[in-house]
């Protein structure tokens, strides 16, 4: 039977109702998905932990002004499972589920509102030294997959080489006594929704020293054909920048090094994108304060050129940030970013503070 | 703003305001290689987070804190940080322990990973994280080996003899000694207590041997 409501207009009603559906179905799917992984880790034994999680984020830009948002990171609240399987012979398998409700408020305020998938996936410990991985997780490529860069407002390369941070697939991961390396196979869908088109894929790879050194450096390598995604939604589906895919072949490097409070970090990649010759470079110091060590200081210089030609267009931005531990679970944050974007005939400038509340706790 | 948005957005602030536990203390970077590199006869491992709240909460810190000879600081050492154990197994068989500290330094945080025998009888030493400027002589095997053979009662008896290998970065020294002995008394007090080893599968507590 139709039912009538008076003063709505039945296609806005019937598209309310399914907004409002989908909101519940986005409920229930993050709600059932950690009660899941919980009783599943509770039948087959094990340790784990379930956090949440809360990202408030506000700042001042030259060009959009009032901003509460850092590039593709949106205030959210979510939660992390993090559990080990194990039976009687020791640990086997790994699971991570990290799944946010974000707002973006430069969408009107019903599509505003988004499932965001940070890290969703499964390792299976094939033998001692050999491990599987399936899900959603970092591309095997330059500092991002060493670095927690999840929560922070200083990013790595990542965003302008790759596109973006994690991606849907699988990886494997090898150790030997003096490296490690690791190389995954993805959807080259982007961060967020599960879609393959235009042929998209992504392979990366990484070898590098063990990271419990204090030098360590590594070299790796890309080919793929990525799509641009729009944010970092699952749910609803994210839009795309470009229907079809960017070629991109890379070969990168990457450092870091901890000396007395000084923690030094640097990764470079070059590479084609389509027909182009790009280039991208990071250098960053932190320092830690030794009289107050929850203090800590970032000094970033980012630099991207979309093609090393005459007229090409470079992105570089110079950040200082400033990390403040409360406690264990909480941080506060803020950042100062100069970026400037010249092309052949113009040069423009932006300068944006950013200042961050996150908190993490079981 | 309507039901559905109010329920998604009721349920994750009840989640987020429920008292916070803090995030996990020193895990391994690298736990395959490191367990395998301290036992080479190992074929596997069982991982365990354990706190001072649920083990026993404000009356256990101060057992802890009257052992240690300090207070335990506020943020990095609170009762809710969970820490991690390691059983090392060969089969089915125990056959050592595995476990890592975070230990404030002079210039950033240190981390300090100790593996024992079942006696907990400490069979090596290593530094994960190391910031002070002289790390070479503190990561150098032969400061390590000063350690081997070493249980927490030759720390409460102050009858171990460690030289200091540097010249000028004593408080880091000092906070080592700290460090190492804050985790041989966690070892006892959180995952060999009262002679049983923890087993969160029976109630908490496992046979020895």
């Amino acid at each position: 039977m139709k039912r009538s409501f008076p003063g709505i207009h039945p296609r806005v009603f019937l598209r309310n109702s399914r907004k409002s559906k989908m909101r519940r179905a986005v409920f229930f799917c993050l709600f059932g998905a950690a009660i899941s992984l919980v009783s599943v880790q509770a039948v087959f034994g094990g340790a784990s932990f379930f956090y949440k999680e809360l990202n408030l984020m506000g700042g001042y830009s030259t060009r959009d002004k009032w901003v509460d948002r850092n590039d593709d990171m949106l205030s959210s609240v979510g939660f992390e499972y993090y559990g080990k399987f194990s039976n009687e012979y020791g640990d086997y398998m790994t699971a991570d589920l990290q799944m946010s409700i974000a707002y973006d408020s430069t969408k009107n305020s019903r599509d505003g509102w988004g499932l965001q998938v940070q890290n969703a996936w499964l390792e299976y410990k094939y033998s001692q030294y050999t491990k599987l991985k399936v899900g959603h997780f970092d591309a095997a490529f330059g500092l991002e997959p060493l670095l927690d860069t999840h929560s922070t407002l200083l990013q790595t390369l990542a965003g302008q080489n790759i596109g973006f941070t994690r991606d849907w697939g699988v990886e494997y991961r090898g150790l030997y006594p003096y490296f490690d390396y690791e190389a995954a196979l993805q959807l080259g869908s982007g961060q967020g929704t599960i879609r393959r088109q235009d042929g998209s894929y992504l392979f990366t790879t990484r070898i590098g020293t063990p990271a419990t050194k204090n030098l360590q450096g590594g070299i790796s390598f890309m080919n793929g054909r990525v799509l641009k995604p729009d944010g970092m939604r699952v749910w609803p589906k994210n839009e795309l920048l470009a229907e079809g895919t960017t070629t991109k072949t890379r070969v990168g490097v990457d450092g870091q090094y901890l000396y007395g409070p000084y923690l030094f970090k640097a990764e470079a990649a070059y590479g084609k994108e389509d027909k182009n010759n790009v280039l991208g470079c990071l250098a960053e110091i932190d320092y830690t304060l030794p009289s107050n060590q929850k203090c800590e200081f970032e000094l970033q210089f980012k630099s991207w050129l979309n093609d090393l030609k005459p007229s090409s267009t470079e992105f570089s931005t110079m950040a200082l940030g400033v990390t403040y531990k409360l406690t264990q679970s909480s941080t506060i944050r803020a950042a100062y970013f100069h970026g400037f974007h010249l092309t052949d005939d113009s040069f423009r400038e932006e300068n944006k503070v950013i200042v961050q509340y996150y908190f993490l706790g079981i | 703003m309507n039901n559905a948005k109010i329920i998604i957005m009721s349920f994750f602030v009840l989640v987020v305001v429920h008292l916070a536990y803090a995030a996990v203390g020193c895990t391994l970077n690298d736990p395959e290689r490191d367990i395998k590199r301290l036992f080479p006869g190992s074929t596997g491992y069982k991982t365990f987070y354990i706190t001072i709240k649920e083990q026993g909460g404000e009356a256990l810190k101060k057992e802890i804190e009257l052992e240690l000879g300090d207070t335990l600081e506020p943020v990095y050492e609170s009762i809710d940080v969970p820490y991690t154990f390691y059983t090392v197994l060969k089969g089915k068989d125990v056959i050592g322990y595995v476990h890592g500290v975070n230990q404030k330094g002079k210039y950033g945080g240190m981390q300090l990973i100790l593996s024992s025998d079942l006696d907990n009888k400490t069979i090596d030493f290593y530094f994960q994280k190391m910031s002070s400027p002289e790390a070479g002589k503190f990561m150098d095997k032969r400061f390590a080996d000063q350690f081997k053979g070493l249980t927490l009662d030759n720390f409460m008896k102050n009858s171990a003899s460690i030289d200091d290998p540097t010249e000028k970065s004593h408080e880091d020294f000092k906070a080592t000694l700290r460090g190492i002995k804050k985790n041989l008394i966690l070892i006892r007090k959180l995952y060999l207590k009262d002679g049983h080893r923890f087993s969160p599968e029976t109630s908490g507590k496992a046979d020895l041997k």
